[in-house]
């Protein structure tokens, strides 16, 4: 199976990569990694006029911290990100979370920012960008703006990307100190689509619960923020009690779809039971 | 002695270093053309239009042909290997695998409706896109256990029936009469899941006519080149001597490249019409979907044990997926392999088995790595684990209760089979060893106490394997006979090359069978090369399937290799003056005994060919070619025990541990035998736990036609094997081998499910389909808590 044919523009500069995306508009399909929408290419599942690829850009394969945040560039590699001392710094939840993020070969050249724009419910970035309040750095011929993850993910494999926008940057606030982390999926083999993700962290202060937060992917169509889960935690002594109460309300606040991997039943269960254990890993690592 | 060293692989220089060359690295004078193919997107439609008139004047398009064009040319059906008589005496309803569809129905989703040939194989694709089909659909069912049902659509609806034949097997009355008197019955109804073997190779074909010779060449992704060549005598009408095919470096076979595939005649047919050579490279998506599917058996088993546990009786009943159409082979595994194993490796006095082959609207299902055997494992397996279970007998006791005692070999089944030797107690008491077995229970208990679940699963076996001899493979349904050759040919210069008809392609033979031809010939084995895989070179052959080479193809170098021996002993003793009794051959010298009188196999090579001093009724040259018949199959047997961890929140499955212990009677390489019992087991692993070739029950849709959806096993998913052997000598073969491709993987489906079901026993889980994946799971131990409430 081969793509359907497609122009093909290789820009040196952001400048040209964004005047191109203003000409081409929706027409258009922005190859960073490739991970994804070269697969989808080749089955034939899209058919863009046109491919701009973004790979020679300069400058945008950083992972740093600054100001406070962790900033990822477009085209940072998954890799990259993975093995950066910065991530495990500043965003011990992202950094529990890309083990389960794809194969190696594909760790080897997707993107992050790829990954973000992409927006798999399945995906674990996007739940990791959620419960963390990223900002994505959106860049067009006509200007900058920044949307947050609250806003930008729209809905299974949609955001808030305009179609002359370029995801150059997320910023991912650095994690308060002392705070835990944690992240579980179970897939069909380590780095397949998960059948349900979650992850949380949690701070402890005086003793109580405060600041969490609860994520999961694959229950519907994006990454979903478990609010009422975190209200039943606010303020609640660690423990199984607490986590198990949160748990459930996390369960009760999804309403997962059903496939060929997984039926509704068995994904609330598993939002149940991972989120109990995200949980206690979590509160354990708080410091 | 070369034979029973674990010798590195001679092959995997080349493709260690990715210089392997297969089908698609061939290159010819003359550019290559692609072809591409349009396949129906329904299961079951009528096809009411084919327009080509777009794709005809589209850039590079050299060719458009469809079922029309086949018909007008006058071409042929495709033929089974092994067609089988119902037991009514008629001939089974067999509609064989189109080639392209001619008839104007396709039955399946992936049939070819249109074939193009381009310059490149984007424009192939491209065109093929342009081609236009109108469908009307029409009601489909893919599913096996719903067949035979009054309300299910016909496949083939002149046939009046989704019935392709029925066939009993076994002792009738006396099983009835052992359910009937029994202590305990247990049941189970037990389908086994349709996989597909999803070789790292795709298929790949490539055709080119000689239109100056009027020969015709063809490379092709097989495991038997001169069974394909048979079959094109019957799809393009090609005589056999006018055809020359080719599998070169194949990556994997596993069954699946058994068959006379319909890319196989249409790319050769591409070329005749374009005047080119044309190249068809299988995408992931297609072969998933057009390799042959396998398994896919509905089953319910019944056994009967008395008061100590002893088995009295099996009777089974058996749904067997053909598909939408017979492949080549497929009913070998209902009518071959399933039936006649049933016995595994217990002295069961009563087996009846009853066979329906049936057709569904999905991918033709065939002989895939155990064909039959590790749905009749699985499923005798699955009772007998229920059952000790039921009867509160443990079940490593209750098995070992009713192995065949070594002393009852040669074993006649009561199925009518005769297991020439083998020793199933003694593979038992080394699996228990091995595992630790007394140990492992008393941490299955204390874990159970602290609510993790943990399960052992354990099966022991038999496999019939190295398909001849002719006669009794004739009996069974086999229309090719079933015997393999080779030639050892010995060049002036004392090196060797050996022709044979087996075709390796991950087994390792450039290896193996030349370890057997140096210790035959008392040569070093860097003296000799092997060819397989070319008809125009190997003088026959029926090809590598069923564990089958080294019994057959193996056994004729070494026949062949005695009888260069024997010529050559003449020879040398002619040249020594001695007789050819006195001689020794070792090293690469005959030696005269008793004296430093020698020659070295170099010189009477030679003198083979260019002396004219020789014995007057010697002939001259130094080459035989052996058409070896085997004795008997050969019949392996293993014992696996595994452990499984199911996590009781979220049921996913951790295999954490993994023992087989093997009888495949005289090892040539360790380490080629331990490759092949890993790969087997992963297979026979996937199976249980992650592979499925499934389909929308509604829609007949196929749903696993990538890698996202079709899961095989990674190294992380499987532990690391502790494997040990106890070696009884097979009787059918003068090195008393035994077929060993095939015992991973048809034990462990059924070790695996009952590790899972050992676990979950407790909590009133009984059977659960596989693959047993997190989700089956979970269902299955949420309706056994409701059952219990």
């Amino acid at each position: 199976m081969k793509p359907p044919p497609f122009d093909y523009h290789c820009p040196e500069t952001l400048d040209e990569a964004l005047a191109l995306l203003a000409e081409h508009g929706e027409a258009a399909k922005v190859l960073a990694g490739g991970q994804s929408l070269v697969p989808m290419l080749n089955l034939r599942a899209v058919h863009p006029e046109v491919l701009i690829d973004i790979n020679r850009l300069p400058g945008l394969d950083h992972v740093r911290i600054e100001d406070g945040e962790l900033r990822i560039g477009a085209l940072a590699r998954h890799r990259a990100v993975l093995e950066s001392p910065a991530v495990r710094e500043a965003s011990p939840l992202m950094a529990a979370a890309y083990p389960y993020v794809s194969h190696g070969p594909i760790r080897n050249r997707g993107t992050l920012c790829g990954n973000l724009c992409h927006n798999d419910p399945a995906s674990e970035m996007p739940a990791v960008a959620l419960a963390s309040d990223a900002e994505m750095m959106l860049q067009s011929a006509s200007g900058a703006r920044t949307v947050g993850a609250e806003e930008f993910f729209t809905g299974t494999l949609s955001t808030a990307a305009g179609a002359d926008e370029l995801l150059v940057e997320v910023r991912v606030p650095q994690a308060p100190a002392g705070q835990g982390a944690a992240f579980h999926e179970v897939s069909p083999r380590k780095g397949d689509f998960a059948y349900v993700a979650v992850g949380a962290v949690v701070s402890l202060s005086g003793g109580a619960c405060s600041g969490a937060r609860i994520v999961c992917a694959g229950v519907g169509d994006g990454p979903h923020r478990a609010r009422a889960a975190e209200d039943a935690l606010e303020g609640a002594a660690p423990g199984e009690g607490a986590f198990r109460q949160a748990a459930a309300a996390a369960a009760d606040s999804i309403d997962p779809g059903e496939d060929f991997h997984a039926d509704a039943d068995y994904r609330r269960d598993l939002v149940r039971s991972l989120t109990r254990r995200a949980l206690a890993d979590a509160a354990s690592r708080c410091h | 002695m070369y034979v029973g060293q674990a010798i590195l692989r001679r092959e995997d220089e080349r493709f260690l270093r990715g210089r392997g060359h297969y089908v698609e690295d061939i290159t010819l004078d003359e550019p290559i053309a692609h072809a591409a193919f349009v396949r129906s997107p329904h299961a079951h439609a009528a096809v009411t239009r084919v327009d080509t008139a777009r794709a005809v004047g589209m850039p590079g398009v050299l060719a458009v042909l469809t079922g029309a064009d086949w018909t007008a040319a006058g071409y042929g059906e495709a033929e089974g290997v092994w067609p089988v008589k119902d037991m009514s005496g008629a001939d089974a309803r067999t509609v064989n695998r189109p080639f392209i569809c001619t008839d104007g129905v396709v039955r399946c989703v992936g049939e070819i409706v249109a074939m193009v040939v381009a310059e490149d194989r984007h424009q192939a694709q491209d065109a093929a896109e342009a081609i236009a089909v109108d469908y009307e659909e029409k009601p489909a069912n893919t599913i096996t256990a719903r067949a035979l049902d009054p309300d299910t659509p016909l496949v083939h609806p002149a046939h009046g029936t989704n019935e392709v034949l029925v066939t009993e097997h076994g002792l009738k009355e006396e099983t009835e009469a052992a359910l009937a008197r029994a202590h305990h019955v247990t049941e189970v109804v037990v389908p086994t899941n349709r996989v597909t073997a999803a070789s790292i190779e795709p298929r790949c074909y490539m055709g080119h006519h000689d239109t100056v010779n009027d020969r015709y060449t063809v490379w092709t992704t097989n495991q038997a080149p001169h069974i394909v060549r048979r079959y094109f005598t019957k799809s393009l009408g090609i005589p056999e001597h006018k055809l020359r095919v080719i599998a070169p470096d194949v990556g994997g076979g596993f069954g699946m490249k058994l068959y006379h595939y319909p890319e196989e005649p249409l790319v050769l047919w591409g070329a005749i019409v374009s005047r080119r050579p044309v190249r068809w490279v299988g995408t992931r998506s297609e072969c998933l979907l057009g390799d042959t599917h396998a398994r896919d058996h509905h089953t319910v088993g019944r056994m009967a044990f008395d008061e100590e546990g002893r088995i009295l009786g099996v009777k089974f009943e058996t749904l067997g997926a053909f598909g939408a159409y017979e492949s080549q082979w497929n009913a070998s595994i209902t009518n071959a392999y399933h039936f006649t194993m049933l016995s595994l490796a217990y002295d069961i006095p009563a087996i009846h088995t009853t066979v329906r082959g049936v057709y569904t609207n999905a991918t033709p299902v065939d002989a895939y790595r155990g064909a039959g055997r590790p749905e009749t494992i699985y499923q005798v397996e699955r009772l007998i684990e229920n059952g000790a279970h039921e009867m509160g007998i443990d079940p490593l006791e209750l098995r070992a209760r009713n192995l065949i005692p070594a002393e009852k070999f040669p074993y006649q089944t009561a199925i009518g089979i005769i297991y020439d030797s083998g020793d199933p107690p003694a593979l038992m008491e080394k699996a228990r060893a091995l595992c630790d077995y007394d140990a492992l229970r008393a941490e299955q208990a204390a874990l159970r106490a602290e609510g993790r679940w943990m399960g052992i699963g354990m099966v022991a076996f038999f496999d019939m394997a190295g398909a001849g001899p002719v006669k009794m493979m004739n009996d069974l349904g086999a229309k090719i006979g079933c015997y393999d050759v080779a030639s050892v040919r010995v060049h002036p210069d004392g090196r060797i090359t050996v022709f044979a008809g087996s075709h390796s392609h991950g087994q390792g033979h450039e290896t193996t069978w030349s370890q057997i031809a140096a210790d035959r010939l008392g040569c070093d084995i860097d003296h000799i090369d092997l060819v397989e895989g070319d008809t125009d070179r190997v003088p026959m052959g029926i090809g590598t399937w069923g564990s089958r080479s080294l019994s057959t193809a193996g056994m004729a170098v070494y026949t062949a290799a005695d009888r260069v021996v024997a010529k050559a002993k003449r020879m040398a003793a002619h040249m020594l003056e001695c007789a050819a009794e006195d001689l020794d051959l070792a090293d690469g010298e005959f030696t005269v005994k008793g004296t430093d009188r020698k020659l070295s196999f170099a010189e009477v090579a030679n003198a083979s060919y260019h002396s004219g001093d020789r014995p007057a009724d010697l002939e001259i040259g130094l080459e035989e070619t052996s058409f070896f018949d085997p004795a008997d199959c050969t019949y392996p047997s293993a014992v696996h025990v595994c452990v499984v961890l199911v996590d009781p929140e979220t049921c996913a499955v951790t295999l954490r541990d993994y023992w087989a212990v093997d009888d495949v009677g005289t090892v040539i390489n360790p380490m080629v035998l331990h490759g092949q019992v890993h790969g087997g087991l992963v297979q026979g692993i996937g199976q249980a736990l992650m592979e499925e070739c499934a389909y929308d029950p509604e829609s007949g849709q196929y749903l696993a036609g990538t890698f996202m959806d079709y899961a095989i096993p990674h190294a992380e998913d499987v532990p690391s094997f502790g494997l040990d052997s106890h070696f009884t000598r097979a009787l059918g073969n003068p090195l008393g081998a035994k077929g060993a491709g095939e015992s991973g993987t048809i034990g462990a489906p059924g070790c695996v499910a009952n590790g899972v079901i050992d676990a979950l026993w407790h909590l009133g889980v009984r059977q659960i389909t596989q693959p047993m994946t997190p989700k089956k799971i979970w269902r299955a131990i949420e309706d056994a808590g409701r059952a219990q409430q």
